[in-house]
């Protein structure tokens, strides 16, 4: 819906404007002296794309009247008023939107009563253009350069030197010892990285945490098992693990046929995850990525062959689930904490930090809002509103 | 790395700055060209997911072929999967899939009920994993227990005909700590989302590429 | 206490009510409430755009909710386009949407249409704010979108009157993201019961007019349309199925402070 705030007043009407709109009344018969008392204003719509004028008419008679009114709409070259169509005497403001950039527009009220005719003054010309700036994402585009400039400053930060703690993550920590588990048990490691594509940030924090745990099963020569959902999921995994292999000093260990594509059905995943977990009987399994409802499936059969599971998910329903059912949960943001607690990059830790501070601020807005909502400060809530 | 890895490595990394920056810029822009320019790159990520629908059905096939081929334990599986795979596309091109076609009818009465059969058996793992996890081990587990078993009956009609109460309190704890606890997830999960995003924008977050 | 007993448990729980009914009442919640509320306040002739965003799998909890929308609608000479973002929702949306417009002897083309699936769920969204047709040039069944009467009249968002979501994912969120915050449009969800409490934070904001969740939801709309279905039937089975369970939490903490 377009933002339709009060404009200011009529266009002044260049001389051979105001000529052409005198004929025009004059050559009218039926037009009586006193002219229609309403107050008519044309605007380009602003912050739009373009090919739309924006008319407000005050003045009108709310109860029904005997007097017919139509809105008239003439292109300055043109010089021939047509009816502008969707217009009715209930609109005090209108959106006309049949109009053509660049094009000089003039507008004018029709009202006719039996034989007589009355017209308001003509206001124009109007023309419209598209605009180069939502002034009504203002508001996004300071949030959106806050965001930046705190994470981008502690980016720059880390990349001076300095050191950032995060606070151990039991769940991460874990990984260690499932990958040992597997290994002294002589079985494999199933990991899945859920429903998620590529463009999922929960499916990259799982890529990281597969560099991670893929470097590990190289060195120990534990298989790593990962049925995928999704066709570039698998792809990317197969150059992760690749890459890992050979990070450890073991390509030819890597076998592509152990990442593989399985369906992009929910449930004919899990089944066919299941069906992995009790045939293979793997000692760990690794959740991490976006789950959705195949997340208690998954986690209560890996429980039934006796697993050690460890899982992390962006979603807050199945988050639950796997808090029952698994050894370990990251909970939350934790997953995309992951990539910079594996690997202790500075520029990831770095962001991460400014993350946090972030929330600091979010959590104060939520404070300043809940008194803003008390004392009735109705424009501090509109400060957030998008147009 | 050799100049042709480096240069693998650097156009995915360019095109993703360019393009992330573009999406971001043309949210403030309502002008008719930036329009114009978003609209084509919607239409190119139609395009290209279908390529990769095509990746998954090679990569399927591929593996299960092979698996046959070598008669793998377990190979009268992956038989079934490909036959089953070969039947809808077959029926799907062959008598179209609109109404009263085989594939609609193969899709209604094996695909639909297996796939209900799989969601279906969330009823019994639930009821498996509430006996085992649902135990007063401290006063936090006892209160979620009462909380759960509040919401269960809550949810229900039973809950109303024990009593009013129930269906109130199982109302009132989804519409406010649960509510609550959720949007400060959700919060969290937003600002990690935007951390990931501007870092795979700026190119220090590679993980797509496959690794460093 | 045997997990394979367990099983036995919930089977018969589930399975003994829909044979012998019991016929609980139910009470409306104002979450559906304000979806009926949404719909019921729409001038005849406007437009409703479902989005069937589920596969196969949660049929029997998300179809009694999308028939009871759509009967909702069509009662109401509304306009309804149907669409799928998930590839196994089409077929099935498709169905639903036929198997209710026969219902009320809505013509398609002239009263619904069915456009059929896209992938990429945010392009789609995205590309339907700006231009319908550039999306789904054709209708499921190939005709183009122009030659159906419905669809002259619609060219984007701003012609519809109100989204429905019918989800068994976290579908409704990208809705909220890309129709609801960039488009500003007016968006109800009918989800499974599990994943309709995720979304509890978009109705307190506002972004989510309203919510039915799973079979309850179902059984609450059928009320007010007064139109039973699958949705009050199941709601004896979830009931026992429910007591059952909280029976089986209690047993296993008795049996936890005894051995304790």
């Amino acid at each position: 819906m377009k933002n339709l705030q009060p404009f200011a007043g009529t266009y002044m009407l260049r001389p051979k404007l105001a000529t052409f709109c005198l004929v025009f009344f004059l050559l009218t018969s039926t037009v009586s002296a006193a002219g229609l008392p309403v107050k008519l204003n044309a605007v380009d719509t602003p912050n739009d794309k373009g090919e739309s004028i924006t008319l407000t008419i005050e003045g009108l008679p709310q109860e029904a009247s005997e007097v017919e009114y139509e809105l008239l709409r003439s292109a300055v070259e043109d010089n021939s008023f047509q009816v502008v169509e969707g217009w009715s005497v209930k609109d005090t403001v209108f959106v006309d939107d049949n109009v053509e950039n660049g094009v000089e527009y003039l507008y004018v009220l029709k009202g006719t009563e039996d034989q007589d005719v009355q017209f308001s003054a003509v206001v124009g010309p109007v023309i419209s253009r598209g605009q180069w700036f939502n002034t009504e994402r203002t508001n996004v585009l300071l949030g959106v350069a806050i965001c930046f400039l705190f994470i981008l400053g502690f980016v720059l930060y880390a990349r001076r030197g300095k050191k950032f703690y995060v606070r151990p993550i039991a769940g991460l920590q874990a990984v260690d010892n499932a990958i040992g588990r597997a290994t002294e048990m002589g079985k494999p490691i199933l990991y899945s990285s859920g429903l998620g594509k590529m463009d999922r940030v929960a499916t990259m924090a799982s890529m990281n945490i597969l560099a991670s745990v893929a470097e590990k099963t190289a060195e120990y020569n534990t298989p790593l098992i990962f049925p995928n959902y999704d066709p570039v999921v698998m792809a990317t995994a197969q150059e992760v693990v690749f890459e890992a292999y050979s990070k450890a000093g073991h390509p030819e260990a890597f076998n592509p046929d152990n990442i593989f594509f399985v369906t992009q059905s929910q449930f004919g995943y899990a089944a066919a995850v299941n069906g992995i977990m009790t045939r293979q009987l793997p000692a760990t399994n690794l959740f991490f990525g976006t789950f959705e409802a195949e997340a208690l499936i998954l986690a209560e059969t890996g429980n039934s062959v006796g697993a050690l599971q460890i899982a992390g998910t962006d979603s807050t329903i199945q988050l639950s689930f796997f808090i029952v059912a698994c050894d370990y949960t990251l909970i939350g943001e934790e997953l995309f904490v992951a990539s910079g607690y594996l690997t202790k990059d500075p520029q990831i830790l770095g962001s991460i930090k400014g993350q946090d501070f972030l929330k600091a601020l979010v959590v104060l807005l939520i404070l300043i809002g809940g008194i803003a909502g008390i004392l009735g400060w109705n424009w501090f809530v509109k400060l957030f509103s998008i147009g | 790395m050799s100049k042709k890895h480096e240069m693998a490595r650097r156009i995915p990394i360019i095109v993703c700055f360019v393009f992330g920056l573009f999406m971001l810029v043309q949210f403030f822009v309502p002008h008719r060209l930036s329009g114009a320019a978003y609209e084509t790159v919607l239409d190119w990520m139609q395009i290209v997911f279908v390529f990769t629908l095509l990746v998954g059905a090679i990569s399927y096939a591929k593996l299960n072929v092979k698996k046959v081929s070598r008669t793998e334990s377990g190979w009268g599986y992956n038989a079934i999967g490909l036959v089953g795979l070969a039947v809808m596309v077959i029926l799907g091109l062959w008598k179209g899939t609109g109404e009263e076609t085989p594939f609609l009818w193969m899709f209604n009465n094996v695909q639909a009920p297996m796939q209900s059969t799989m969601f279906a058996l969330l009823a019994f793992f639930v009821a498996s994993a509430a006996y085992r996890g649902f135990r007063a081990r401290s006063w936090e587990a006892g209160l979620l227990l009462v909380v759960a078993i509040v919401v269960m009956l809550g949810r229900v009609p039973l809950g109303s005909f024990i009593s009013h109460w129930i269906p109130d309190a199982a109302n009132w704890i989804l519409r406010t700590p649960s509510m609550a606890a959720k949007r400060g997830i959700y919060i969290g999960i937003g600002l990690g989302t935007i951390s990931t995003s501007l870092r795979i924008i700026l190119g220090i977050e590679r993980t797509y590429l496959g690794g460093k | 206490m045997p997990r394979q007993l367990i099983f036995v448990l919930i089977a018969l729980s589930v399975a003994v009510p829909l044979v012998i009914k019991i016929g609980l009442p139910n009470e409306v919640t104002s979450e559906v409430m304000r979806v009926y509320e949404e719909i019921d306040r729409l001038d005849s002739g406007s437009v409703v755009l479902v989005s069937f965003d589920h596969e196969a799998s949660s049929l029997p909890e998300v179809k009694p909710m999308a028939l009871a929308i759509l009967r909702h609608c069509f009662s109401k000479d509304l306009k309804v386009i149907g669409l799928a973002l998930l590839a196994e929702g089409t077929s099935i949306g498709d169905q639903v949407l036929r198997e209710t417009a026969d219902e009320y002897e809505r013509l398609y083309g002239k009263d619904y249409v069915f456009l059929g699936f896209r992938p990429q769920y945010q392009a789609a969204m995205l590309g339907m704010g700006e231009d319908i047709r550039r999306v789904f040039p054709e209708d499921y069944s190939g005709t183009p979108l122009i030659r159906l009467p419905m669809m002259r009249k619609v060219e984007n968002y701003e012609d519809v009157a109100l989204i429905v979501s019918v989800a068994d994912g976290d579908m409704p969120v990208w809705w909220v993201d890309y129709a609801v915050s960039r488009y500003h449009k007016r968006l109800a969800v009918a989800a499974t019961a599990v994943m309709a409490t995720s979304f509890y934070p978009f109705l307190s904001s506002g972004q989510m007019i309203g919510l039915l969740g799973g079979l309850k939801g179902a059984a609450e709309y059928e009320i007010l349309i007064d139109k039973p279905g699958m949705g009050q039937r199941g709601m004896d089975a979830q009931s026992v199925c429910h007591l059952v369970i909280v029976l089986l939490v209690i047993a296993g903490n008795v049996g936890y402070f005894m051995r304790k």
